[in-house]
């Protein structure tokens, strides 16, 4: 941190300093955190799951797609998660202020999955086939959570927060 | 203010699930995840989720960042710069796409302001794009190193200082002009 002070210091003089304090102040009257937003902040730690394996966002297509190509505006987004050993594909549709999700396991396999979402927590199952879908998620932050049977070998799946 | 509060303690309480530790964090760099998100001109609804999903993710990797627990900031910062850059991006393919114009920050009652404090802010928000985000980034509480600067906003560590010269100098140039004209208004 001394660095940043001395090559700061080459190049500010000492009235920048009293120019910068007056302008945190502004920033902090004019743009601060909103309350709401700190509170669900503080909120995230009980979100957290101990022990469960990360799956981390491989693929998403509001990102991924080639800039030439041509986007559907009526398609599905498509996101693969993946995590060593499972692979998670997730189309998300929106219907109005809601998301639904139609999902498939990779290798294909039963799960429990609970979707965490704005709105709580809705869990799900996906079959034999590893197919799953859940409705009326709600938008903004959403995070898979999938258990595998009851082998205690298998720790949850646990996706990255991805906002839809 | 604990200037002398060591981040790596924090982070360590937090990750063994202490709501305090963690509601330390917050505290200690909530400023800066918000003001990087404003940089890149999110709205305030658009903002609140990239917060949101920033804090998430800390929240579900604290415990695999153990090395990084000095370095948070920096993490924190790349974090919610790459929130931000992904709902910009999502913001221009979807149909309904909500305004993703570049954020005029919508300030309460910035009209009427008076007040010294009202046309600082208001000469920062008509800087040129990369000043704007500079200093927006920069004007954090407490002062972000350089190293979470750059992380921020994919800028190398080396040019920052300069640069911060640079943008306070038209900064100031702007800031006389105008004090000019409100004079010659108020007249």
């Amino acid at each position: 941190m001394s660095r940043d002070t001395n090559e700061t210091a080459e190049f500010l003089g000492p009235e920048d300093e009293g120019l910068l304090q007056e302008l945190r102040a502004a920033v902090r009257r004019f743009d601060p955190p909103p309350d709401s937003v700190l509170e669900v902040a503080r909120a995230s730690l009980t979100w957290r799951t101990i022990d469960a394996e990360l799956a981390a966002l491989e693929f998403d297509s509001a990102v991924d797609v080639a800039a030439t190509a041509v986007r559907s505006s009526e398609g599905p987004r498509l996101l693969t998660f993946a995590a060593p050993g499972l692979s998670i594909e997730v189309e998300v549709s929106p219907i109005g202020p809601r998301r639904q999700l139609v999902g498939q396991l990779v290798p294909a396999q039963a799960a429990r999955i609970d979707v965490r979402h704005a709105g709580g927590v809705t869990t799900v199952r996906a079959d034999q086939l590893g197919r799953f879908g859940a409705d009326a998620i709600s938008a903004g932050p959403v995070s898979l959570r999938c258990h595998f049977g009851d082998a205690p070998s298998s720790p949850p799946v646990v996706t990255e927060w991805i906002p839809l | 203010m604990g200037a002398s509060i060591d981040v790596r303690d924090l982070a360590r309480a937090a990750a063994a699930g202490d709501q305090h530790g963690w509601d330390g964090l917050v505290e200690r760099f909530g400023e800066l995840v918000w003001s990087t998100i404003r940089a890149y001109g999110l709205s305030p609804g658009d903002g609140a989720d990239a917060a949101q999903t920033t804090w998430l993710l800390l929240a579900e990797q604290l415990g695999h960042l153990e090395a990084q627990h000095e370095r948070l900031g920096v993490w924190l910062a790349a974090t919610a710069r790459r929130e931000s850059l992904r709902l910009l991006g999502a913001a221009r393919i979807a149909t309904a796409a909500p305004n993703s114009a570049p954020a005029t920050e919508p300030v309460a009652g910035a009209a009427a302001a008076q007040g010294r404090e009202a046309l600082l802010w208001r000469v920062v928000r008509e800087l040129p794009e990369h000043c704007r985000r500079l200093l927006r980034v920069l004007l954090t509480v407490p002062p972000p190193s350089h190293e979470e600067v750059s992380a921020a906003l994919d800028l190398p560590i080396a040019g920052i200082a300069a640069a911060q010269a640079a943008c306070l100098q038209d900064f100031r140039h702007r800031m006389s002009n105008f004090s000019i004209r409100a004079e010659l208004e108020d007249s």
